[in-house]
């Protein structure tokens, strides 16, 4: 039995009339976890998370936050921390004094202000910048304040829109850390939205993966990664081969050039065109593939060097752009000579087309 | 990419006489406005202060720059809270025709001043304005509050609006982040609409010439009377004394615009 | 978002009504008056209400003529005959004494009143005084917009130039676009080459020549303008100069002059045409001349063929503004111009003031802000833009 905080019901919007950026978008936020809406810009995300915060309207549908409607009241009565890609820190105040504001608004006593703004500081690790003007921070500086101002006033749900967005990856990894230790040591509720999917996976309890305004999948990280719901998924979280086929039987696919694959039994029925997806980290590589199922030799076309991996690009399955993985410890083949490998059965994920 | 030396010094040359001859005029006033005698010859024959006593002594010129004054700081006042408030609204509004709503409100900066004089005075005729104070605070405010308006809504065009969505999140109702973050971080602008507001007021004549009542000097309109009537150098000294008011509003405006293009270049 | 667009039209609510009661209205009022007709509609109701159904053959009923006798003396007494007097001497000087005499025979006048009327005055025994009484009637009148024209109405209805003596108003928009166009042209080709320079010179002497562009922007028009009505009299400095050098024997009247009037308004319009070209220069890049140079063009390709056609929006827009500005200007021509020379917006203020005519100060005003518009729209179509104003004059 889950507590839901958030429920979203056939929530429709569309800024034309016509076009639906989100199309009746069911979804529950549980208490306490940590939700990212994945997905490619112009899914519908955004204007999702736009919709809880209040600075959208829904087209139809209601949203509710613990049990009551909330998407005609007006956002400064949500009670939600938004963090905005661009941190929006107040230009005019300094750092306490944007950390002071939401209080100031609620009316609140002047040495409370004051203790809670030096916690807060404490808390995103910048004590003793309080008198400091938002422009003379780093950008990641300025996000750990933004990230404070959001949660200052004890919100019971913080959305988070991109916050890492304009940071270096090296910031971008530190900051992931600390926005997890803190939903861990608060465990205030959060909705995060990105479109990059190794962000998801780091941070996420549950990802809601979002296309064309829809939701494609809702689950764990693991869950879209190892079993995604449609081609969709299986191509945005993590790289794959497409390969078109056609069905056999219940555990035989007939490929493109010919070539037959055996995938784990997928229930669609003989000759059917499907879509499979393989991730080119499964492939098994090297004399160690002879003798599996679906093994085969295939010519290597490119090498690139990736530090910890190699990527190779093969001639396979009737197509020449087969990407594999090859982790680091492996012995890389050269370009142009041809090597075994082999797909495992359980790898092979297959969709209807 | 520099130019040929000869097109350089032509071009500098015909740049420094232009400069000069829209310097001059004023330059000439000035000096002028010291001269010991009535006659207006240069150069001038010594110097002396007593047409700016005239000026701060004489009755009409005293009530006429009172007048002034008064008419600009009310004009003043009334355009940039209009103004403000209507820049705001329409950066802040969804919704269609915002571009055929500035170009409406910004109409009677390319309306020739005599026919909105004249209209003016006719419509304020009817609702027994003419000739009062108001009427012509009005008046004034009408030709002044696009400035104001323009003004504002440049700086906001640099405002970032998830400033005001970062203020709602917090709790802040909307006229709460308007006083709180929205005016803060474009006084600048509202400011230099200010200043504008009122040297536009100050200097205004058409619009005082059909809307003030017959004892409703301001400095421009009396000083429009009195060259038409006999010119003494006092009018040089207003005109002097208006000039440096001028100057001063220049300085204020430049101050300004350095302090919003350093803002937004952080 | 309905709330934000309810606070947003709170916000620009009390701007808009301002605008529109002190603005919009007033200027929709005074193309209305253009065309309107009512003075014989409120002064001789009765009359005009048996002229409507006159069929304009021979002359009126006698009741008509009983009518206008009896409404002339009414109007007399209650001291409000003027504007329906002025109003039909405007369709033809002498109506006014026709109808003064008329009130003032009042009770002099017996009934027939068709005989007693022609006794007193003949008119009243021709059609002609008749049609244009009738035509007054209202409510609209296409007289004003024809007079500001030189055109006028005959009795019959027929549209004709007015005596060549008593033209005046064509002649007078030839001049204003004259005079407009000519200083139009005179400020785009100085503000173009100090412009150019400006934009091109280093800091701070860029900021320096900027100033002194500035300076007299922000400077009253009046100021200004006085400054040259002081310079050009006929002891003024410049006669002064001009003899002293030998230039002139004896002091020349310049004041009254068109050279007058050019003279100010350049100077006083002058730095409305430098600023918008100049902006558009500074934001030109320099890459682009180092690229036309890198691919072969020397300094006047480079001139004509990329910076001459990136800088014409400006050149547009301050000339636009330069001509606006001109064609409504009132100050500058009024001071230091001669009154046979003056442009439409010192006729509008004489109608207004001097001879009170408010329907043909209302008719040039619409021709005013027709020619306005047409420059308006003519930069927008040209440009794509909008005229940045910056006027204060």
């Amino acid at each position: 039995m889950t507590d839901v905080l958030v429920r979203f019901r056939a929530v429709s919007k569309s800024y034309d009339g016509r076009a639906k950026v989100v199309e009746e978008l069911n979804l529950d936020v549980h208490r306490g976890e940590f939700l990212t809406l994945l997905g490619p810009s112009g899914s519908g995300k955004t204007t999702t998370l736009m919709m809880l915060a209040g600075f959208e309207d829904p087209t139809s549908g209601r949203i509710e936050l613990e049990g009551t409607r909330i998407d005609t009241v007006p956002p400064h009565r949500r009670g939600i921390g938004v963090v905005f890609q661009n941190y929006a820190l107040f230009p005019h105040m300094t750092v306490a004094e944007n950390l002071a504001f939401p209080l100031s608004i609620r009316r609140m006593k002047r040495e409370e202000i004051a203790t809670r703004t030096q916690r807060a500081l404490e808390m995103v690790r910048l004590p003793g910048f309080g008198d400091r003007r938002p422009q003379q921070l780093s950008g990641g500086q300025q996000q750990r304040v933004a990230l404070a101002r959001a949660l200052i006033f004890e919100p019971k749900l913080v959305l988070l829109d991109e916050p890492l967005g304009a940071l270096d990856k090296q910031l971008r990894e530190e900051l992931q850390a600390e926005i997890r230790r803190i939903h861990a040591q608060l465990g205030v509720t959060m909705v995060y939205v990105t479109h990059d999917q190794a962000e998801a996976l780091t941070l996420s309890d549950r990802i809601a993966v979002f296309n064309s305004g829809r939701i494609q999948q809702l689950g764990t990280a693991e869950a879209v990664y190892e079993h995604p719901a449609n081609p969709f998924v299986a191509g945005f979280i993590g790289e794959n081969n497409r390969l078109s086929a056609r069905v056999l039987d219940a555990t035989r696919l007939r490929l493109e050039d010919g070539s037959t694959l055996e995938a784990a039994p997928h229930g669609l029925p003989p000759g059917m065109a499907v879509l499979l997806s393989i991730r080119p980290e499964r492939v098994m590589l090297g004399p160690a593939a002879q003798g599996l199922a679906n093994a085969a030799r295939a010519r290597v076309e490119e090498v690139v060097y990736l530090g910890d991996h190699s990527r190779l690009r093969l001639m396979h399955a009737g197509r020449t752009d087969f990407v594999v993985k090859l982790p680091r410890q492996e012995a890389v083949p050269q370009p142009g000579s041809v090597i075994d490998l082999a797909i495992p059965i359980a790898s092979v994920m297959v969709f209807p087309a | 990419m520099r130019d040929h030396p000869l097109a350089r010094r032509l071009l500098r040359g015909t740049t420094a006489l232009v400069l000069a001859f829209l310097m001059a005029p004023m330059l000439a006033v000035v000096v002028l406005s010291f001269s010991p005698t009535e006659l207006m010859v240069l150069p001038p024959r010594g110097v002396s202060l007593r047409w700016y006593e005239d000026f701060l002594t004489a009755g009409r010129w005293v009530l006429a720059t009172r007048n002034s004054f008064v008419v600009a700081i009310a004009t003043t006042l009334l355009a940039t809270v209009l103004g403000t408030a209507a820049a705001i609204g329409l950066q802040l509004g969804r919704f269609r025709g915002k571009a055929l709503l500035v170009t409406l409100l910004t109409l009677p900066l390319v309306t020739p001043y005599i026919v909105t004089a004249a209209s003016m005075y006719f419509a304020y005729s009817l609702a027994g304005l003419a000739g009062s104070l108001a009427g012509l605070v009005l008046g004034h405010t009408v030709v002044a509050v696009p400035f104001v308006l323009m003004a504002v809504l440049a700086t906001l065009q640099t405002f970032d609006a998830n400033l005001l969505r970062a203020a709602a999140s917090l709790g802040a109702p909307p006229w709460a982040a308007i006083l709180r973050v929205v005016v803060p971080n474009i006084w600048p602008g509202i400011a230099a609409g200010a200043v504008f507001a009122f040297a536009t007021s100050l200097d205004e004549f058409v619009i005082t010439l059909f809307l003030a009542g017959p004892g409703q000097f301001t400095l421009p309109r009396q000083m429009y009377a009195s060259v038409r009537e006999f010119l003494t150098p006092t009018i040089l000294a207003a005109a002097t004394l208006l000039f440096l008011c001028s100057l001063i509003f220049l300085l204020a405006s430049e101050a300004l615009r350095l302090r919003s293009t350093r803002k937004t270049q952080p | 978002m309905r709330r934000t667009n309810w606070l947003a039209a709170l916000l620009i609510a009390p701007l808009l009504l301002l605008i529109l009661g002190s603005f919009l209205v007033p200027v929709g009022l005074t193309l209305f008056r253009a065309v309107a007709d009512r003075e014989v509609a409120v002064a001789l109701p009765d009359t005009r209400a048996v002229l409507a159904g006159w069929d304009g053959q021979g002359l009126p009923p006698e009741v008509a003529f009983a009518a206008v006798a009896r409404e002339l003396a009414a109007v007399l007494e209650a001291r409000r005959i003027g504007d329906v007097a002025q109003r039909m001497n405007f369709e033809r000087t002498g109506l006014r004494t026709l109808l003064l005499r008329t009130a003032r025979a009042g009770d002099r006048l017996r009934a027939p009143y068709a005989e007693s009327l022609v006794a007193l005055d003949a008119r009243w025994g021709q059609r002609d005084a008749w049609l244009m009484l009738q035509r007054a009637g209202g409510p609209f009148t296409s007289l004003y917009l024809l007079r500001a024209m030189d055109f006028t109405r005959g009795p019959d209805g027929a549209v004709s130039q007015v005596a060549i003596e008593e033209r005046l108003f064509q002649t007078l928009f030839l001049r204003t676009l004259w005079v407009s166009l000519l200083v139009t042209a005179i400020c785009v080709l100085l503000a173009y080459p100090v412009a150019y320079t400006i934009a091109r010179l280093r800091a701070p002497w860029s900021s320096v020549a900027l100033t002194l562009v500035l300076i007299p922007f922000w400077s009253s028009v009046l100021v200004r303008t006085t400054a040259w009505f002081v310079l050009l009299q006929r002891e003024g400095p410049v006669n002064g100069a001009l003899v002293g050098l030998g230039l002139l024997d004896a002091p020349a009247q310049i004041l009254g002059t068109r050279l007058a009037v050019v003279l100010a308004l350049v100077h006083v319009l002058l730095p409305f045409a430098i600023l918008p070209m100049h902006s558009v220069m500074t934001r030109l890049d320099a890459t682009y001349l180092r690229a036309a140079a890198s691919l072969g063009a020397n300094g006047v390709q480079r001139f004509l063929r990329v910076w001459l056609p990136l800088s014409l929006p400006g050149v547009a827009a301050g000339g636009a503004m330069v001509f606006l500005l001109a064609v409504g200007m009132y100050t500058a021509p009024a001071l230091v111009g001669g009154d046979r020379d003056q442009m439409v917006t010192w006729f509008i203020a004489n109608f207004m003031t001097r001879d009170v005519n408010w329907g043909m100060a209302a008719a040039l005003s619409a021709y005013l802000l027709a020619m306005s518009g047409a420059v308006i729209a003519l930069t927008r179509i040209l440009t794509g833009g909008t005229v940045q104003a910056g006027a204060r004059a």
